[in-house]
């Protein structure tokens, strides 16, 4: 039950709480971009959150075995050469590159399976892959799952991984389906000249952000709510 | 030895997924491969590439695809204009019958104190909220003077003069933004078969007496023209439908009717603007 419960606020963390886009300013670019249309931005949600989830699932094996402090790989080659077991082989430094190309290259793998065998969605939602091949959004979530892959004690299980990214890919979705239900109905109104087009969708994006501020400190209640029921 | 061992794993480690990602894309390139039609390519390549939408398709390979397929003409490319049409048609290895420019014209010409004004407007300052409304303005065809269309013309094409669009066609390069922005439908794009072209300005179809409590200048739905240039006019209800298809610039029925028009809702649009209609 423990496990459910950590599951279920790793997720309403990510998606609400420490939102990508309103907490972190992380994916801000597609946020503005492709959010003046209800239609549109669903469907960069749901590309987002289908590719973050793909980059979490890479990240994270990639992360578990070869990159973090004693990874079992490269825990094996310092033995074999000979090394002192005291010390452990720290490839951390690798996790960019390694994220960014591994990202890159799934997406490109996907876009090419979806063109071939569902050309319907691809016409739908295959224009938006390219776009976030590199987002910094689904790179934030690699790195965030790499931040909990430190501490050998303490060590993020897949699932939790995939929790936290597919929380953040419908996080994701929330904010930019809101702006764009917001930019809808700004289209009619009378902004200023100086602030119209981007200057008046920051102010929008800031003062959400803002309001998703009224989430913090819910997880404490979440908690209490969730064990409660859970019992 | 901890340096040497952590270099020489990220060197390998990068190269192993380097290759192996590499290996993966080549097969899925070539396992999943979607044949293109090397004349969509030609196709796209002669075209402007704005995504302007101005042809009706999404974007420029959409139009692309469409002309290969045969669904579309060539003369479509409103910004790529005639030489654009003269590629794609070669390319299709087909004539270009009449790569004529399409430009958009206003179908009202009542400035704002020749339209009823029922009562003032108190919204929004657009085209958009203020259509929401209605019932302020008295015709419910006609131009709301707010300049939406101003205001999405990238090209600095339209300028509201008391309430009214006109539009430049010095500027106008017929990318269609105006059309879909008009609330009212009252722009529309037409051939340019010439220079200057007839345009019938007006919207409204209700009858003579309707049209006129409303409107100083609006069309009466008398059909004179219709009845003495049967060629190329019709009748929708109180308003003439001018067929471009059968336009030609120098039709004399287009002249005649202009002449008879009582109500002078017959004008010639276009290059250089005619100071004294609009």
């Amino acid at each position: 039950m423990e496990t459910l419960t950590g599951l279920v606020l790793i997720f309403i963390s990510a998606a609400l709480i420490n939102n990508f886009v309103l907490h972190y300013f992380v994916g801000v670019c597609p946020f503005l971009g492709v959010s003046r249309k209800i239609g549109t931005a669903f469907g960069m949600g749901c590309a987002v959150t289908f590719v973050i989830s793909i980059a979490a699932l890479l990240s994270w094996t990639l992360t578990y075995f070869i990159l973090r402090p004693g990874a079992p790989l490269p825990s094996w080659v310092w033995a074999v050469a000979g090394g002192n077991p005291a010390t452990t082989v720290d490839l951390s430094v690798l996790s960019y590159i390694v994220y960014i190309f591994v990202i890159a290259s799934s997406v490109q793998f996907v876009e090419m399976y979806v063109r071939k065998f569902f050309p319907a969605l691809y016409k739908s939602f295959g224009v938006y892959l390219p776009l976030i091949t590199t987002n910094c959004a689904i790179l934030f979530a690699c790195l965030e799952i790499m931040k909990h892959l430190q501490d050998p004690m303490r060590l993020w299980g897949l699932h939790e991984a995939l929790a936290l990214a597919i929380g953040g890919g419908v996080g994701f979705t929330i904010a930019i389906s809101l702006m764009a239900g917001i930019r809808e109905d700004m289209d009619i109104c009378d902004v200023p000249k100086p602030l119209k087009g981007a200057g008046i969708a920051l102010i929008v994006a800031g003062i959400m952000a803002m309001a998703f501020m009224g989430f913090t400190g819910v997880q404490n209640g979440v908690e209490t709510a969730l064990s409660s029921l859970l019992r | 030895m901890l340096t040497v061992v952590t270099v020489v794993l990220a060197a390998v480690v990068l190269a192993v997924l380097a290759v192996g990602m590499g290996y993966v894309l080549g097969w899925a390139n070539r396992k999943f491969h979607v044949a293109v039609d090397p004349k969509v390519e030609a196709l796209l390549g002669a075209m402007p590439g704005a995504n302007c939408g101005g042809c009706g398709y999404v974007g420029c390979s959409e139009y692309a695809e469409a002309l290969a397929r045969g669904e579309a003409g060539v003369t479509l490319c409103a910004p790529g204009g005639v030489s654009t049409a003269e590629q794609l048609a070669d390319i299709m290895g087909i004539e270009v019958d009449q790569a004529c420019p399409y430009r958009a014209v206003l179908h009202c010409s009542a400035y704002e104190h020749q339209r009823l004004q029922r009562r003032e407007y108190f919204g929004e300052r657009t085209c958009g909220a203020a259509n929401l409304v209605g019932g302020t303005q008295g015709c419910a065809y006609g131009c709301l003077g707010f300049g939406d269309c101003e205001l999405v013309c990238d090209y600095d094409a339209i300028e509201m003069v008391d309430g009214l669009c006109i539009i430049d066609y010095e500027k106008c390069v017929g990318c269609g933004a105006c059309v879909r922005a008009c609330p009212r439908n009252i722009i529309s794009m037409i051939p340019f078969k010439a220079d200057r072209m007839l345009v019938v300005v007006c919207a409204n179809k209700d009858n003579a007496r309707e049209v006129k409590e409303v409107c100083e200048v609006g069309c009466s739905g008398c059909a004179l023209c219709a009845r003495k240039g049967p060629e190329l006019f019709s009748m929708d209800g109180g308003l003439p439908i001018i067929d471009y298809e059968a336009y030609t610039p120098d039709h004399p029925d287009l002249e005649i009717a202009r002449e008879k028009c009582p109500k002078k809702t017959l004008v010639f649009m276009g290059k250089p603007a005619e100071p004294e209609s609009f």
